[in-house]
C-alpha cells in the first residue's frame, strides 16, 4: 500500500473528508478573519473613546486571538457546508460539464465523470468558502455590537473590548464545531 | 381742654411721621448653575438673582464673582463684576455669565460677593454672599461624549467598513448559487 498512487477520485475523496485547506484558502481565511476582527476597533476608538496609543497592546493581542478563532470557525463551517452544497449542486454541475464536454469524442466516459466530480468539488468548495465567510462575519459583527453596547455597556472600555472580542470569537469557534 | 388739645397734637405728629421711617434694604442673592452636566470644554451657564426683601431701596449694589479662576474657566460671555445703581424694595434683578471649564475633576463652587448700601444715607456698605452651589464634578469631555453623543457619522463609517466583509462574500456565493439553481431548474423542465 505504501507508495501506491491515488486516483483522482481517491484524492478528491480524501480532500472531501479532510478539514485541511489549501494554502490559498488558508490565506483567504486568515485575511478575512483579520479584517473582520479589526473592524470593531473603530467602534471602540470613536464611540467608547479608547485611546489608540494606550490600548495598542491590548488591541493587537485580542485581534490576533480573534483572527485565529474566526479563521478556525471559517474552516469548520466550510467543511460542514461543503458536503451539503456538493449534494445540492451535483445535478446542475453534471449537466453543465456534460454540456461543455458532450461533443468531445476523444474523452472517455470515465474522464468526463472525473471532470464532473472535480468541477462539483470546486463549486462546492467555492460556495462553502464564500458562504462560511459571509455567515461568520455577519454573526461576529452582530454579536460584537450586542455585547459591546447592551450587555457590557456599564463596564470600562478596556474590559468591554477584551470581553466583547474574546466572547464573540469564542462563540463563533464553538458553534462552528457543531456537526450540522 | 388745653391739655387735651396738646395731647391730640402730639399723637398726630407721632402717627404722621410713622410712615416716613422705613427699615433698611436687605438683599438675598442666589447663584445657580443651569447645566445638568458640567463638562470640560462645554458652556456652563451661571445665573445670579438678587432680591430686595427690605423696606428701603438698596443702592450701589455690586456683585463680584471671584471663584472661577481664569486658568480653570474661560469667560465666554458676561462680566464677573456687575453694578446696579438701585434695587427698589420688593424688586429683583438677575445677571448671567457663561463660562467654559478648561479642566475636569471635582470643583467647589463657592458663593459670590454682594455689597450694597442699605439706605440712602448709609455710608458703610453691607457685605453679603450669594448661595453656593457646592462641590460638583466637571465631567471629562471624552466620558460625556461616550455617554451622550449619537455618533451618527461614526456609525455610518462603521457601516461602510462592514460592507466589503459582508457584501462581497455574499454576492460571490449568491452568483454561483443562482447560476446552478437556474441550470437545475432548466434540467428539471426538460426532463
Amino acid at each position: 500500500m505504501v507508495g501506491k498512487k491515488l486516483t483522482k477520485q481517491e484524492e478528491l475523496l480524501l480532500q472531501d473528508f479532510s478539514r485541511n485547506v489549501t494554502t490559498k484558502s488558508s490565506a483567504l481565511f486568515y485575511g478575512n478573519a483579520l479584517i473582520v476582527s479589526a473592524i470593531p476597533l473603530w467602534l471602540f476608538w470613536r464611540i467608547h473613546q479608547m485611546d489608540p496609543y494606550q490600548s495598542a497592546l491590548v488591541w493587537a493581542a485580542m485581534t490576533i486571538v480573534s483572527t485565529y478563532l474566526v479563521a478556525f470557525a471559517y474552516r469548520n463551517t466550510k467543511f460542514i457546508l461543503k458536503h451539503k452544497v456538493a449534494q445540492r449542486r451535483e445535478e446542475a454541475v453534471n449537466r453543465e460539464v456534460m454540456k461543455s464536454l458532450g461533443d468531445d469524442k476523444k474523452m472517455s466516459r470515465k474522464e468526463k465523470d472525473e471532470r464532473a466530480l472535480w468541477k462539483k468539488n470546486e463549486v462546492a468548495d467555492y460556495e462553502a468558502t464564500t458562504f462560511a465567510i459571509f455567515y461568520n462575519n455577519a454573526f461576529y459583527l452582530v454579536l460584537a455590537i450586542i455585547l459591546s453596547f447592551y450587555i457590557l455597556k456599564t463596564t470600562t472600555p478596556t474590559i468591554n473590548y477584551i470581553l466583547t472580542v474574546g466572547v464573540t470569537s469564542g462563540i463563533l469557534a464553538l458553534f462552528s464545531t457543531g456537526s450540522q | 381742654m388745653r391739655l387735651q388739645l396738646v395731647l391730640i397734637g402730639v399723637l398726630a405728629v407721632c402717627f404722621g411721621n410713622a410712615d416716613e421711617d422705613h427699615g433698611p434694604a436687605w438683599l438675598l442673592a442666589s447663584k445657580t448653575l443651569h447645566n445638568q452636566f458640567v463638562v470640560e470644554g462645554k458652556e456652563l451657564v451661571v445665573e445670579y438673582i438678587i432680591f430686595n426683601v427690605g423696606e428701603s431701596a438698596a443702592t450701589n449694589v455690586v456683585l463680584t464673582e471671584e471663584s472661577f479662576h481664569p486658568e480653570d474657566f474661560e469667560l465666554v460671555r458676561g462680566m464677573t463684576k456687575t453694578k446696579w445703581d438701585r434695587i427698589a424694595p420688593g424688586a429683583n434683578v438677575s445677571h448671567t455669565i457663561i463660562l467654559r471649564p478648561r479642566v475636569y475633576g471635582f470643583f467647589n463652587m463657592t458663593a459670590a460677593d454682594v455689597s450694597y448700601l442699605s439706605s440712602e444715607d448709609a455710608s458703610e456698605p453691607v457685605h453679603s454672599y450669594t448661595s453656593a452651589p457646592g462641590e460638583g464634578g466637571i465631567m471629562r469631555y471624552r466620558d460625556f461624549d461616550r455617554k451622550f453623543s449619537p455618533h451618527i457619522l461614526d456609525w455610518a463609517a462603521f457601516g461602510m467598513m462592514t460592507v466589503p466583509s459582508l457584501c462581497i462574500p455574499f454576492m460571490l456565493w449568491f452568483r454561483s448559487k443562482s447560476k446552478y439553481e437556474t441550470i437545475a431548474q432548466q434540467s428539471r423542465k426538460t426532463n
